[in-house]
């Protein structure tokens, strides 16, 4: 057990490094440079200069590299050019709660969704319930999130004026109005992963459900309910956890597009702002930070497997 | 010559923009006139609130699309930094406009006088004070005026100040501005909005927090500043101690930063936003047509271009830059690009800028036009033959290049297959667009100059050889010397003289083709009431309640 946690502990940081080498020299060959963004359009090649030494950037860039992560891992994240902010709280502390909080409100709009519908297609296997549910999860996928964003402002915000269409109230400060501003957001993040949890509850279930111990089950006279819910559902469940481990990487990515869209101040709005004016420092910082996310989710989902199938935790 | 002499020397240099009584009310010349503040645009202040009796307090909640850069009035590049900051600090001089005329008035001076040509004397309000609680006296004023034209402090507007000779403390309300020559500009670089250069800043904050000032601005404006949230908004709260008697009306503002301007437009629309900083074009009808809301917006002082790299083949060639400039339609773009919200325009000076636009540039035969005979007659004297190439570059997004780059180049591009120049568009994000354009890597590209108040603005910085905003290396000696001239003079018809001889050289050498001079929007809902449209791009908050 303490042999598996040390290798994976350093797996993980082997994928940090890569994560960091390959995301500076991506940065470095990103064209523009944040020197003259700063510096408007009027300069002299002499403030440019002066500037650029500021800043670091007239090194070698493996020396900048190596700076920049010595005093990342001693927890020295470095002060933003544009904003004058420590880049830690303006990432950590500021923008990584709100994504929290989304990618977690847009995992229960689609479990509660898509499970579901996922159980009612199976059931009714077949019929016109199985392809309406089929088609609202084949829907859900296909949509780009930006454009489904715009759609559901506009229908619940603007012509029902149900929901708020832009800024952010932090549900910790005031859960009411948090929810209510995260709502389209979340739905629209979620939408993609309904269909999703639909569809591998769908396949699974319908699998799970031609096994002898179901028949035995129903024949044991249990209420259809409990054979779908207990018996059926905890098999249901590994490959759910697996495909949403995997895919709530790409949670994030879909959370770039939704901040944007609905003006939520979190990871992604942060980082496409740092991108558009090559602050390397923030995005660097940023693209870290979606790393160690990225990589903890993966070992939560190990863990979980470990937790919801007894045999493996044997080894 | 006398003090009068001077005056109304200075007097015809404003005349473009102000009434000419109106101005020697201002300056002062009959003592008893010049009394302070209710003298200041007041009676534009009291039609504005003739209709119903303002409301105090609320917080007005505004959607932001512009992007902000920095909050120190001397550093910024971005007119939605400057139309929040216009609410924070204040100039010597501000805009104002009486919905027919720009003018430039008092704001904190409170009287300006000219001893001769090269010397201004302004003589401050008493008692004021930065939000800080220190006074804004004559020694802030110097400090501030110094900080800008300082090139250790390298603010981008130190230019505005390039003849600036001297600044002298003459009492606690008075100083004195020394020019090496006589400056026509000066007015517009004075103003706390486009000009910038003029807004005053507390020097105690500006060396509290160093770099990190323009994210803590501190001035003596009707608001203060009161927080940043990175990405999500700026908020301000009503400064007490604000000068204008009465003013602010409202407690607060909340400015929501939106990337996506469908989603701002949505939020107006739905009524969960007070007003708009800025619209896209295509919204426009729409907006228009929801009887909530109120569109404000005219043509301002701007033009839209297409730049073409002079300093290498092909536009080297004169001949080929004027063949692009009568090949393409300014109606077209007008009516496509533009969404009709626009003018065609024939050459760079607008229509805001009184006395000096010509509205009939086309038909005299001056300017550019649309003449596809003209064009090919230039295209086969052109050095170059046989199908072109250039690069054209575009930058993506609604404020960059005027907001619409994009489809201003898709819409040349059919014009100028005409003429066998099949540009080749790349786009590009707004960083790598700037640092080509500013390292002259390109052949052509689309910009638009916006916000300026005076010919000396929209042609000085742009188009004279050398100079920081001439970034497809025009040069033409005659042409330098006209402008040149025109900035030291302050005689308005012999300025308009010069200014008609430089635009017709540029016209004709074409380093530019120009497009269209564009209206500016402001979007707000119908509880916002006494907003005071400004056409220099401006959001003025002072007057502003809700009902």
């Amino acid at each position: 057990m303490l042999y598996s946690a040390t290798t994976k502990l350093l797996q993980t940081l082997l994928v940090l490094l890569i994560v960091s080498v390959a995301s500076f020299a991506f940065l470095k060959l990103a064209p523009g440079d944040p020197v003259s963004i700063m510096l408007g359009s009027d300069y002299s090649k002499e403030s440019y200069d002066q500037l650029s030494s500021e800043l670091g950037l007239n090194q070698p860039v493996f020396i900048q590299y190596g700076k920049w992560l010595a005093d990342f891992v001693r927890g020295d994240w470095g002060t933003s050019y544009i904003t004058n902010q420590n880049i830690f709280e303006l990432t950590v502390m500021q923008a990584l709660p709100v994504t929290l909080t989304l990618a977690l409100l847009s995992l229960l709009v689609a479990l509660l969704v898509g499970i579901p519908t996922g159980v009612m297609a199976a059931i009714y296997r077949n019929t016109w319930v199985d392809v309406a549910a089929t088609s609202l999860a084949i829907g859900g996928n296909a949509f780009p999130s930006f454009y489904l964003g715009i759609i559901l402002i506009w229908v619940f915000g603007v012509d029902l004026g149900w929901f708020p269409v832009l800024g952010f109230v932090a549900p910790w400060e005031d859960f009411r109005q948090g929810l209510w501003h995260l709502a389209l957001p979340a739905i629209t993040l979620g939408a993609w992963y309904v269909g999703l949890v639909a569809r591998i509850t769908r396949s699974s279930l319908l699998e799970v459900l031609g096994q002898p111990y179901i028949l035995a089950a129903k024949a044991r006279g249990e209420p259809a309910w409990r054979v779908v819910w207990v018996h059926g559902m905890r098999n249901v469940l590994m490959p759910l956890v697996t495909v949403i481990g995997l895919q709530l990487g790409g949670m994030l990515r879909g959370a770039v597009m939704t901040e944007v869209v609905f003006a939520l101040p979190g990871l992604g709005m942060m980082i496409t702002t740092a991108v558009l004016n090559r602050e390397y420092i923030v995005v660097q910082a940023g693209i870290m930070l979606t790393g160690l996310l990225f990589v903890t989710v993966n070992l939560a989902v190990d863990q979980t497997y470990q937790f919801l199938d007894p045999r493996l935790r044997r080894r | 010559m006398s003090e009068l002499d001077h005056k109304d020397k200075l007097a015809n240099v404003l005349s473009a923009s102000i009434n000419r009584r109106g101005f020697m009310k201002l300056i002062g010349a009959g003592a008893g006139l010049a009394a302070g503040s209710g003298l200041m645009g007041g009676p534009l202040m009291q039609s504005a609130h003739a209709a119903a009796a303002p409301k105090k307090g609320g917080i007005i909640k505004l959607a932001w699309i512009d992007a902000v850069d920095t909050l120190d009035p001397h550093f910024t590049s971005s007119l939605g930094s400057v139309k929040i900051l216009n609410n924070v600090f204040n100039g010597l001089l501000k805009v104002s406009y009486d919905g027919k005329k720009v003018s430039f008035v008092p704001d904190l001076a409170e009287k300006w006088e000219m001893p001769d040509d090269k010397t201004h004397v302004f003589k401050l309000r008493k008692g004021v004070k930065f939000h800080n609680g220190d006074p804004c006296d004559a020694a802030a004023v110097k400090w501030s005026l110094e900080r800008v034209k300082d090139p250790a402090v390298g603010s981008p507007h130190a230019w505005k100040f390039e003849t600036l000779a001297g600044i002298d403390i003459v009492d606690d309300t008075t100083i004195r501005m020394r020019f090496s020559k006589p400056y026509a500009f000066l007015p517009v670089a004075l103003t706390g909005s486009t000009g910038r250069a003029g807004t005053i800043v507390s020097k105690r904050a500006v060396e509290q927090y160093g770099k990190a000032f323009g994210r803590n601005p501190v001035g003596t404006g009707p608001f203060k500043f009161a927080g940043w949230r990175e990405n999500e908004s700026i908020t301000l709260e009503r400064n007490p101690d604000y000068f204008e008697p009465g003013l602010p009306y409202l407690d607060g503002v909340q400015i929501l930063l939106i990337k996506e301007p469908t989603a701002a437009v949505a939020a107006m629309m739905a009524g969960q936003v007070d007003g708009m900083s800025l619209s896209p074009f295509q919204f426009i009808p729409q907006l228009k047509s929801n009887p909530n809301l109120k569109v404000y917006g005219e043509v301002e002082g701007n033009y839209s271009f297409v730049g073409m790299n002079n300093r290498r083949a092909p536009f080297d060639d004169p001949m080929l830059r004027k063949a692009v400039a009568f090949a393409i339609d300014r109606q077209a773009i007008v009516k496509q690009g533009y969404f009709g919200e626009a003018i065609p325009a024939y050459g760079p000076i607008s229509p805001p800028m009184n006395g000096f636009y010509d509205p009939n540039m086309a038909k005299t035969g001056r300017g550019q036009f649309l003449d596809l005979k003209k064009a090919m007659e230039y295209r086969k004297r052109s050095k170059y033959q046989g199908e072109l190439n250039p690069v054209y570059i575009v930058s993506q997004g609604f404020t960059g290049s005027g907001g619409s780059g994009t489809r201003n180049s898709q819409l040349i591009l059919p014009m100028l297959e005409k003429i066998g120049i099949k540009p080749k568009i790349e786009l590009l994000d707004r960083a790598v667009w700037t640092k080509r354009r500013n390292g002259g890597d390109f052949d052509m590209y689309d910009e638009a100059w916006i916000a300026d108040l005076d010919p000396d603005e929209t042609i000085y910085p742009e188009w004279h050889s050398g100079k920081p905003w001439n970034f497809v290396g025009y040069s033409n000696p005659e042409f330098d010397k006209l402008i040149s001239d025109a900035q030291d003079t302050l005689n308005q018809a012999t300025r308009k003289k010069l200014y008609d001889k430089a635009e017709d050289i540029l016209m004709a050498d074409a380093p530019l083709a120009v497009l269209a001079h564009m209206k500016v929007f402001k979007i707000l809902g119908k509880r916002v009431q006494g907003f005071q449209y400004i056409p220099v791009d401006l959001m003025n908050l002072h007057s502003v309640w809700l009902s």
